[in-house]
């Protein structure tokens, strides 16, 4: 897995490639806590090459929706792959994230 | 003729041997001939199913094997997990409600639930001291 970012006008953007499962989802956790540290509204995430996820990379997602919630920033995902969208969407994930097809479409959505 | 492939693995209840289970799937695509990415769903049951056993199935610190065992009569994969664990029936588990509000979602419960979702049948028994669970799923 390899998480990079960069801070950007409306926020934060931040690329995941590879895989997020049992063996390194904590690798995951860690990068987006930091993230939190600086206080960001937004949080824009590529997921154009996240390739797999498990139950316990849902969960990090899931924690870090509720982070954002809370503090009253926005975290908007874009350019997943149909096979991860498939598994966002049994797991009723998709009606609880902002998911957009492109990065273009994500950042037009107004982080406040 | 449909193809049939039969294959197993053996793990030790340890979360780094989940990474075998990824190569191992990834053969098993190959050999089956099946699209890319197709195994991916299953992938994620498996993890599931497997972390249940590493993580609680038996005595901190004690060394144990998993057996996997795969058949595919195209289109039917039949995937068998046996551990010799404490007794758990994943079948039993109660779905999470996925009606309600992100605050309120909880953080955990959805693995069993995803299990169910992507296989098309999952069966537990308990043969002596032998957890045995056998998932099938229509390619």
């Amino acid at each position: 897995m390899n998480i990079t970012h960069k801070a950007i006008e409306q926020g934060i953007r931040v690329a995941i490639e590879g895989r997020i499962d049992t063996t390194n989802y904590n690798e995951f956790e860690q990068a987006m806590n930091l993230l939190f540290e600086e206080k960001t509204k937004a949080i824009y995430l590529d997921c154009s090459g996240l390739s797999y996820i498990s139950s316990s990379g849902l969960r990090v997602f899931l924690t870090v929706q509720k982070k954002m919630m809370a503090t009253g920033g926005k975290f908007l995902l874009f350019s997943m792959q149909p096979t991860i969208k498939e598994i966002f969407d049994i797991s009723g994930f998709s009606s609880i994230f902002s998911i957009f097809d492109t990065e273009e479409s994500a950042l037009q959505h107004s982080p406040v | 003729m449909g193809k049939e492939i039969y294959k197993q693995l053996t793990i030790r209840n340890a979360v780094d041997e989940l990474n075998r289970v990824v190569v191992f799937l990834e053969q098993l695509e190959e050999e089956c001939q099946l699209p890319a990415g197709c195994m991916l769903p299953i992938n994620l049951v498996l993890e599931e199913a497997l972390s249940n056993v590493i993580f609680y199935a038996y005595e901190e610190g004690s060394s144990q094997e998993i057996h996997i065992n795969v058949e595919y009569v195209a289109p039917r994969l039949v995937i068998t997990i046996k551990d010799t664990g404490k007794p758990f029936d994943p079948t039993q588990k109660e779905d999470p409600n996925l009606n309600l509000p992100v605050e309120e979602r909880p953080i955990g419960g959805l693995g069993i639930f995803l299990m169910r979702k992507i296989m098309d049948e999952i069966s537990y028994e308990r043969l002596g001291k032998e957890n045995i669970l056998r998932m099938t799923k229509i390619m």
